[in-house]
């Protein structure tokens, strides 16, 4: 397994796609921490001060596009496979269709933890910066800070294996992409916004509630910033992504796995 | 021995027989062209030998096993199975570094396989500027790469201009040459001919016929046109030894069933001169074309 692995980290490394969407997440992360950032304080947008524990968690914690170029990245190796006819190739060396399934997954989450850390590093930076340009105190402590860090490239490393049984399921780059944005930035807004109680269920949500994002602070639209509900703890939120990331798998090996290439 | 042995194959996609009930056998060392027009069903077949698509009749095993079941399969087959299977913003030599890490050979093999199909100085340029010839030397390479004893090669020529033909051809010769066992595939004979021991055609997923190339040779010279002064003596012993011969004129024979060859040597033999011979014949190709058509029409509906 681990040379397979290897094998698929090679892939990865060697082709641009990797680094584009890590560069991308690595930009929306640094402009949605300083308009965070910009606006901490301003009771219009709720967003507390930068001096306080929370306003500045506000900031250090966007780390949730991480975990969705994250996914992108697994829909974009394991649909590309089918895209490309490289498919082809991978079965003829490795005939065992879920060995070849998991390394995938194994690959990308250690890209995942990478696009985590990455993005944890530049959302954190701007927080620091913003308080020192304000001569504030640092109101979170450096454990606190390492925790959200490792917290993002744990819940980046288990959203890319997402990715990865989203794209092995519907073999479709597009509907794959397309889906994560959706899904992550628009039905969990819905349902997180109509029903909290079950907003900490939702898969997106548990993974940014592991790099410490509070409930609500990774949505978009109504359920922006929206109180109630309380997160999972760490290692549940952990087990719950890890649980869908397997579950799209064994569905996978049940269905589409066993699809003829041709 | 077989090393690859088809039984009773056949695959239905819906309500279409891709393959039907295909059975044939490709002993070790023998390079065989599998050959039939476009559709013919010899994608699919090469691909349920390769394990990549589940028969859903039948078998398909190399050295008695199926493809998934070899230890070391990069090591057992290498297969070129579509020119562009190869991720295109991926370089050519990136490309190969990984199946070697996938067949676990050194990284210097890559050199060697990049050599010996001509792309060294495009080793590092992206398989997407690649033209489809070069895409095609590209997987040749892939499937070269751990020197494997048995090649399946689906249309390597396609995209090939006749000088890339003609470099395949060669590096078909040695390969043959080397004791490997190809199977080769083509929807045209000519360019195999010259390559192949033995050929297994296919028409519309059925077999249409499995001979050595001699045979077909044989064939394809259907019939010898003999002038003689003793055209009745001819005729009588050709016809003993089970040849068709016909009597067209005083001093005419038309004899098929034979060769030139064979009704000289019977003539040398019996004495009788012989003053002109011509050969009625059809090329490989036109007997190639024969045999499809010949099964297409058998199944088409009147």
């Amino acid at each position: 397994m681990i040379r397979l692995a290897r094998i698929e980290w090679l892939k990865l490394r060697t082709v641009r796609t990797g680094f584009s969407l890590l560069a991308t997440s690595a930009a929306l992360t640094a402009l949605f921490a300083s308009l965070e950032a910009s606006r901490a304080g301003n009771g219009k947008y709720g967003v507390a001060p930068l001096f306080s524990a929370s306003g500045l968690a506000t900031v250090t914690t966007v780390t949730g596009w991480s975990m969705i170029f994250a996914a992108v990245l697994g829909v974009i190796v394991a649909s590309g496979e089918f895209r490309h006819y490289t498919a082809t190739l991978t079965y003829l060396a490795t005939p065992d269709r879920r060995r070849v399934l998991v390394a995938k997954a194994l690959a990308v989450a250690g890209a995942g933890v990478i696009f985590g850390l990455v993005s944890a590093l530049i959302a954190t930076g701007v927080g620091l910066i913003f308080v020192a340009g304000h001569g504030y105190h640092v109101a979170l402590g450096t454990g606190t800070l390492v925790a959200h860090i490792a917290g993002a490239a744990v819940g980046a490393a288990l959203f890319g294996a997402i990715g990865v049984g989203i794209g092995s399921l519907l073999r479709s780059q597009l509907a794959g992409v397309i889906g994560i944005f959706v899904w992550a930035l628009v039905i969990e807004s819905i349902i997180g916004g109509l029903f909290t109680s079950v907003r900490p269920y939702l898969p997106y949500t548990a993974a940014t509630t592991l790099a410490g994002i509070k409930l609500g602070g990774a949505a978009f639209g109504p359920a922006h910033g929206l109180s109630g509900g309380s997160p999972l703890p760490f290692a549940a939120a952990a087990a719950l992504v890890l649980g869908v990331a397997a579950l799209l798998d064994v569905i996978t090996v049940r269905t589409t796995l066993r699809k003829d290439v041709t | 021995m077989a090393v690859i042995e088809v039984h009773d194959l056949t695959k239905r996609f819906g309500a279409l027989t891709a393959v039907d009930h295909l059975s044939f056998a490709v002993d070790a060392g023998t390079v065989v062209g599998f050959l039939g027009p476009n559709g013919a069903g010899k994608t699919t077949t090469l691909r349920m030998l390769l394990g990549l698509v589940e028969p859903t009749e039948g078998s398909a095993t190399i050295c008695g096993r199926p493809y998934q079941e070899l230890p070391d399969p990069l090591h057992r087959v290498g297969a070129v199975l579509e020119a562009s299977s190869a991720y295109p913003g991926r370089t050519a030599r990136n490309h190969l570094r990984i199946q070697a890490l996938a067949g676990q050979v050194p990284s210097t093999r890559v050199d060697e396989v990049l050599d010996l199909v001509g792309l060294t100085s495009a080793a590092r340029r992206r398989v997407g500027e690649f033209s489809l010839g070069m895409r095609q030397r590209l997987g040749l390479a892939t499937a070269l790469l751990c020197d494997p004893e048995i090649l399946i090669l689906d249309e390597p020529a396609n995209g090939l201009d006749p000088e890339g033909v003609r470099w395949l051809r060669d590096l078909l010769h040695g390969l043959a040459g080397e004791g490997r066992t190809v199977l080769v595939s083509s929807h045209i004979l000519a360019e195999v001919a010259q390559t192949v021991d033995s050929v297994v055609i296919l028409n519309s997923g059925h077999l249409v016929a499995q001979s050595t190339l001699d045979e077909l040779t044989t064939r394809a010279q259907h019939k010898v046109r003999i002038r003689t002064p003793m055209a009745e003596r001819l005729q009588s012993a050709l016809a003993a030894k089970g040849a068709t011969a016909v009597l067209v004129a005083p001093d005419r024979v038309e004899v098929s069933g034979a060769s030139a060859e064979q009704v000289g040597l019977l003539a040398a033999e019996q004495a009788i001169p012989i003053f002109e011979t011509t050969t009625d014949g059809v090329g490989l190709e036109e007997v190639f074309f024969q045999l499809t058509a010949a099964a297409t029409a058998k199944e088409t509906p009147r």
